[in-house]
């Protein structure tokens, strides 16, 4: 079945068999190879991409419900001038070890943002209760958040 | 007259100007300000470049960067033209022999291009330490996560489907699951041999006598669970079998040279034929330090010329990943009045699961770490690694380290609570010291166990939280 989506701003289509996640087609149809799967049953949280302004876990959304709809992945954070705040915090306080929770966590963490430019501890605990870092490295997580939070706000200011 | 390179310079500066020697202008590539799409062109050096030396320093991952664009490429991420992928169907027992394996049904399936049972490899074992594991159980399976068969299909969803219709016929066998029963070789795992696979024992002094003599004497046993190293990347790898009879393996294996003497082994190959390539691991904790399905994976790929994938579920992942040693442990130490451990006697038995994997590794380290970092003249430390139809234990974290810590810390509460000391100073008090001697009488070097207690102790209030 034809499944068309806006990617990070771009118009994608893929012919894909029913049932298909919305994290298979970003990954093996569009190359979009940034969320990953981790557990595809959505505890994990490495999936987590948005949709229409919601962190959704991409292992349980089926690529057609997400037909028509607004996605960012990680590959979007990013512009053709610079890297996101979220990322240069996140690469400057060393906030990810093995990665692979990364784009999951700074994909929750953008929604997180987006909404709530200044967190307390506890909202940023909130936003991630769905990613896991098995790394056990939230702490610099929490403050790289922070951080980036600060970067944003003081920018926009 | 001959031409020095000093005259060929001099010609050299004739020949070109200085504007010559400078590299044209590259006009920057323009794009859009605000595609969202395209990763920055420009950026500064990451601080990782600029590290060195690193002492002093702020350190930054070299990775870091990668990992924040989502750029880093994990093995699942790879793909191939015309790959294919696999999927292993894992016993339904415990503990059952293997009468037979029918996988007709399965290769009739449309989508289905290959099907792989453990007779069809070459040698049909592998394990870093003893070569006790199947790749594919054939005869016997010997616990739960045991891979029976193996399907490669066009799709991942066809691969699995497949997998349903084998039929595996058993005759179910009695299963052991709990190592005090299996040191009593009632039902064993690998017949004839006994459950009891490995083995340590370390000697120091006379404990008997000391105990004897000791004013107080502690007995107690402490048993850990079974833990999971849960990788948030499961095991991924992609064979690749080309038309020189060489393979190409791509996998998530931390030890990539150890994998692929397994490999070499298991395929019957010189090493020379096949090639490992490892990237960064999605995380390891022990848990991807020898192969799993990359034999089968490269025997896929030699049948169906294609390359083909898989992707442990995170189901495959607790039942047929090793996991960490459930150890039970019996300690009896003997104290004098004054808090100073004469005698330590200790038994540990690890529940080594279906296969040896890393447990000679793990009973070293755990026996010789098991009396703690304490000076204690009279020793005995009995250690024995039993099989039994659980999953395989392996690697992790430690090697059997973390286990007796809990052990011996938790005796030295107890030891405090009776003599009523404070559990700081009966550590000080029996703490190494430089040139105290090891369990095995290594003469110990930069120690500095009393002052790393006395400062942590320090600096997150211990005596007032004592108080």
């Amino acid at each position: 079945m034809l499944v068309q989506l806006k990617v990070n701003g771009e118009l994608r289509s893929a012919d894909v068999p029913p049932e298909t996640t919305l994290l298979k087609m970003l990954r093996e149809h569009l190359g979009l190879t940034g969320a990953k799967l981790g557990c595809d049953v959505g505890d994990c949280g490495t999936c987590t991409v948005i949709v229409d302004g919601q962190s959704v876990n991409s292992c349980l959304m089926l690529a057609a419900k997400a037909s028509g709809r607004d996605i960012t992945t990680i590959e979007g954070l990013a512009n053709s001038a610079d890297l996101h705040p979220l990322q240069k915090s996140f690469e400057e306080l060393g906030a990810l070890q093995c990665g692979f929770c990364g784009p999951g966590m700074l994909i929750s963490a953008k929604n997180l943002l987006d909404k709530n430019p200044e967190p307390t501890v506890p909202e940023i605990r909130d936003a991630l209760s769905g990613n896991l870092c098995r790394c056990t490295g939230y702490t610099k997580i929490i403050e790289a958040i922070q951080d980036a939070g600060r970067a944003m706000s003081s920018a926009g200011a | 007259m001959a031409t020095t390179v000093k005259d060929v310079k001099k010609g050299a500066k004739n020949l070109t100007t200085d504007k010559d020697l400078t590299a044209p202008a590259v006009k920057p590539l323009t794009l859009p300000k605000d595609n969202p799409v395209i990763y920055p062109l420009t950026l500064p050096e990451s601080e990782a470049r600029r590290q060195t030396p690193a002492v002093g320093q702020r350190a930054s991952r070299p990775d870091g960067r990668l990992h924040g664009l989502g750029q880093t490429k994990y093995i699942d991420d790879l793909t191939f033209p015309h790959m294919i992928f696999a999927k292993v169907l894992r016993s339904e027992h415990a503990h059952a022999r293997i009468i037979s394996i029918d996988t007709s049904e399965a290769e009739a399936m449309p989508g289905v291009l290959a099907t792989l049972t453990g007779k069809e490899i070459p040698v049909n074992s592998f394990g870093p330490t003893l070569q006790d594991q199947p790749v594919l159980a054939d005869s016997v399976v010997r616990h739960r996560g045991d891979g029976v068969a193996a399907v490669a299909a066009v799709t991942e969803q066809i691969a699995a489907d497949a997998l349903e219709k084998i039929k595996v016929e058993y005759e179910v066998l009695p299963a052991v699951f709990d190592s005090l029963e299996a040191l009593k070789d009632e039902i064993k795992v690998h017949p004839p041999h006994s459950n009891i696979y490995t083995s340590k024992v370390i000697k120091k002094g006379d404990v008997e006598k000391a105990l004897a003599a000791s004013d107080h004497v502690f007995h107690r046993q402490f048993r850990t669970q079974m833990v999971e190293h849960v990788p948030l990347e499961p095991h991924s790898s992609v064979a690749l079998w080309d038309g020189n009879g060489r393979v190409t393996i791509y996998t998530s294996l931390g030890r990539i040279t150890l994998g692929r003497e397994d490999v070499a082994r298991t395929l019957g190959m010189a090493q020379s034929k096949i090639r490992l390539v490892g990237t960064i691991v999605g995380g390891n904790f022990g848990g991807k330090n020898e192969i799993t399905n990359e034999p089968i994976l490269a025997l896929l790929s030699k049948k169906t010329g294609r390359p083909v994938k898989c992707t442990f579920t995170r189901g495959d992942e607790f039942i047929s990943s090793t996991i960490r040693h459930p150890f039970i442990m019996d300690y009896t130490s003997g104290v004098n009045k004054e808090g100073k451990i004469l005698a330590r006697k200790i038994r540990l038995v690890l529940d080594g699961g279906a296969y040896c994997s890393w447990t000679g590794t793990t009973i070293g380290k755990g026996s010789i770490l098991a009396p703690g970092p304490y000076n204690i003249d009279n020793l005995l430390v009995e250690a024995y690694a039993v099989y039994t139809n659980k999953t395989t234990t392996g690697a992790m974290r430690g090697f059997g380290a973390p286990q007796v810590c809990f052990a011996y810390e938790s005796q030295m509460d107890d030891i405090a609570e009776k003599l009523g000391m404070d559990p700081l100073e009966i550590r000080l008090r029996n703490a190494f010291s430089e040139g105290s001697s090891s369990p095995t009488s290594q003469v110990l070097q930069s120690v500095a166990v009393r002052e790393s207690l006395i400062q942590a102790s320090e600096r997150f209030g211990w005596k007032e939280w004592t108080q």
